[in-house]
């Protein structure tokens, strides 16, 4: 069985992030990169899958050179191959949907792992407009995954609960945290991913139905204020929520 | 200044990670140096001690009072002035050790000392001589402080930058800030020539800036801090093994030391050979701590070594080198992780830090303190002594975990107590324990420092006469009993010169 995981080159979450001087981008001095946090989940389970039943693995990923540094993480973790759809400029979800579909097909994988978002945009939504373009059965937010013959068992996380879903091959499933535990690089991992290829691909061309017009900056929140800390300082904060804050 | 009178309002300023609990009639925060000043003629002239707390996070109750008053450095936590040319900076005390290595790293530079717990205050690093996993190829805090500002009690200032002030053999000389003379005689006890915090640091000739480093604020209170800086390396590896048997991991670790040695020493060595930063160990137990927050740990292993090295990151030799080094000593190729970047480093760290939390959490809900070792022993004596030490805790059946700083040859070896029998035998083996250390030419606090719940252990090492010689030289500078008293030595010493 051919297994794909498409991966994401995002900014580190902890990264302060400005908006660039076109107001389109962000700027990207100083910040760091890093795998996309939910995709380390859907690196493990694709070895994991590998590991029982056996096959290939096949990493992907949209971007620019950058992305790189990703894929030869996933390879270093233990991905058979990695694919580079060469593109570094703006593509709305349904586009970066359409080139890893067709890159999904040509590499002829039944399964497919993503995590749930990508942590830079957020949409959550590239996998399940992958499946679709693919006509794979979809599973999202998923934190438990097996697979029996044709058959895949998942538990998804719903709001204020869990929902257990089964579908067949092929499929698409994107990654919850709790899935996994996502295994470190070994040693001896890192020395077979120096040595592998990062085959470079043009990705299809496709439409954006979505321009970026312009990013803003957040407005701060004011700095909270510590009133007291023992009883002493209730009546003051009772006063202040009162007068300032009219909440009360 | 806040003030803090009532009891129930600095509960928090009583006790450290040791959780030794004491006692004080208020807590003073000053917001700066003429208030610093202020605080220490007044409580000079009325002959009330005065504790200087850091963060809280020492593990002998150093900055824990027992009676008088605390004064916290906290609100003194400026970074001063970095410079990237000359490679220093100067710091206020309290600024936090983990944010001075974020900020001097973002200006392509290293700050080496770094303690397990990185939220404490540099000034209390200094005051302890700090050091941790790094210390193996870079030392301890004493090298890296080339200057600092202490004020005395009687509200005297002495600057003093390494390299300028040295003792004359025994004898120190240094001239305050309103030029006031002090003359002193060094005690000339033996020093371990292992990481060394218990005690004054004494030479003869010694820079006279060495014996503030360590003095655990008995001497003055350490208002600025100049610190040394190196260019940050390229890269660095780092590295969790994972082997089959605690043999396998300290024949490799012992291999890996003198190899990292020689090469530090031969500095015309290629610089792809292997050349560890740290070396760090985790047994089997300390490893089943870990395993239920880190479920990848291989499930047959039986000790575990943390490694790095500085390297580039294009010198695939080096990593060829510790393979083969790893394979020698039957370990799996699959089970070493590798940390890929910044962020998976800091996991390894937490891989470290969490050993000890982890232990505390576990001794506490017992509702009993742990007995940990901080003993270091030279490198030709350590396997002899660890298994000795092994072999007399499992004699007694008490619950241990070992883990540490092997490369540096100390171990932190925790015996986790049941109840008060076996807390009770739990001393009487560490006793035992610090004064093998100690004949095997060792110290019975490798960075630590003795505070307040080490005492016993250090009058052991040096001797009643040397202690005494310790408090002579503290009433030169502190003549009203006034500073961290309790630290390092009794209160009865002071008495009794």
């Amino acid at each position: 069985m051919k297994i794909a995981v498409c991966v994401s080159h995002v900014p580190d979450t902890a990264a302060k992030i400005n908006i660039g001087s076109d107001s389109k981008n962000i700027d990207q001095n100083g910040v760091t990169f890093v795998v996309n946090p939910y995709d380390e989940y859907a690196i493990e389970e694709a070895l994991k899958t590998k590991e029982k039943f056996g096959g290939e693995t096949v990493a992907i990923s949209l971007g620019g050179d950058a992305n790189k540094e990703t894929l030869r993480k996933a390879l270093a973790m233990g991905i058979d191959n990695a694919v580079l759809l060469k593109d570094s400029g703006f593509r709305d979800s349904l586009s970066v949907a359409k080139a890893l579909a067709e890159e999904i097909k040509t590499q002829g994988a039944e399964l497919v792992f993503f995590g749930k978002q990508s942590v830079d945009y957020d949409s959550s939504i590239v996998g399940q407009l992958t499946a679709e373009l693919l006509g794979y059965n979809c599973i999202s937010v998923v934190i438990s995954f097996s697979l029996d013959g044709n058959k895949i068992t998942c538990e998804r996380e719903i709001e204020g609960g869990k929902e257990i879903v089964e579908t067949a091959l092929p499929a698409l499933i994107t990654a919850q945290k709790g899935l996994n535990e996502p295994r470190y690089a070994s040693l001896k991992g890192i020395m077979a991913a120096k040595k592998k290829e990062i085959i470079e691909k043009q990705p299809v061309a496709a439409q954006n139905y979505i321009e970026i017009i312009s990013m803003k900056k957040t407005e701060s929140k004011q700095a909270g204020k510590i009133v007291g800390t023992d009883s002493s300082a209730v009546p003051e904060l009772v006063r202040l929520l009162r007068e300032e804050a009219k909440v009360i | 200044m806040i003030v803090k009178k009532e009891p129930e309002q600095f509960q928090n300023y009583l006790s450290d990670a040791s959780n030794y609990k004491g006692f004080a009639d208020s807590v003073y925060i000053p917001e700066n140096e003429p208030e610093i000043i202020e605080l220490l003629k007044k409580f000079n002239e009325q002959k009330t001690k005065v504790t200087i707390a850091g963060n809280g996070t020492g593990l002998t109750g150093a900055r824990v009072p027992e009676g008088g008053v605390v004064i916290s450095l906290e609100k003194l936590n400026r970074i001063i002035n970095l410079s990237r040319k000359e490679k220093f900076v100067i710091v206020q005390p309290a600024v936090i050790l983990k944010d001075l290595q974020d900020f001097v790293e973002a200006e392509n530079l290293l700050y080496p000392p770094d303690p397990t717990e990185r939220n404490c205050f540099i000034g209390a690093t200094v005051a302890t001589n700090a050091s941790g996993a790094r210390s193996f190829k870079y030392g301890p805090t004493r090298n890296y402080v080339v200057g600092l500002r202490i004020f005395l009690p009687a509200g005297e200032i002495i600057s003093i930058e390494r390299g300028k002030y040295f003792a004359n053999g025994l004898k120190g000389h240094l001239i305050t800030a309103p030029g006031k003379e002090i003359l002193f005689t060094l005690p000339d006890y033996y020093m371990p020539h292992t990481k060394n915090a218990a005690g004054y640091f004494c030479r003869a000739n010694m820079d006279l800036i060495d014996l503030f480093i360590g003095s655990e604020g008995t001497l003055g209170v350490i208002t600025e801090v100049k610190l040394k800086l190196l260019d940050l390396p390229k890269s660095l590896l780092s590295s969790i093994a994972f082997f089959k048997s605690e043999e396998n991991a300290l024949d490799f670790i012992d291999e890996a030391r003198s190899i990292s040695i020689r090469a530090s020493n031969n500095q015309s060595r290629s610089p792809s050979h292997l050349n560890a930063s740290a070396l760090e160990f985790f047994d089997q137990k300390a490893l089943n701590f870990l395993r239920p927050d880190f479920q990848n740990i291989p499930g047959k292993s039986e000790a575990a070594v943390w490694f790095e090295q500085d390297y580039n990151d294009n010198d695939d030799s080096i990593i060829t080198n510790w393979i083969n080094l790893l394979k020698k000593y039957n370990c799996d190729e699959d089970s070493v992780w590798l940390a890929i970047n910044k962020n998976e480093r800091e996991k390894f760290h937490e891989f470290r830090h969490a050993v000890s939390w982890k232990v505390n959490e576990f001794i506490a809900q017992r509702n009993f303190k742990k007995i940990g070792t901080d003993v270091a022993v030279p490198a030709q004596n350590f396997r002899q002594f660890y298994s000795w030490i092994k072999k007399k805790i499992e004699l007694e059946n008490l619950d241990y975990v070992a883990y540490g700083h092997f490369g540096d040859c100390h171990p932190h070896l925790n015996m986790l107590p049941k109840d008060e029998f076996e807390y009770q035998k739990a001393k009487q083996i560490y006793a035992e324990i610090c004064a093998e250390a100690v004949r095997l030419k060792g110290t019975i606090s490798a960075e630590h420092g003795i505070g307040k719940l080490k005492r016993e252990s250090l009058l052991k090492m040096h001797g009643e006469e040397n202690i005494r010689k310790m408090a002579a030289l503290k009433l030169i500078f502190d003549p009203n009993k006034i500073l961290n008293i309790g630290n390092i030595f009794n209160e009865n010493f002071l008495e009794r010169v």
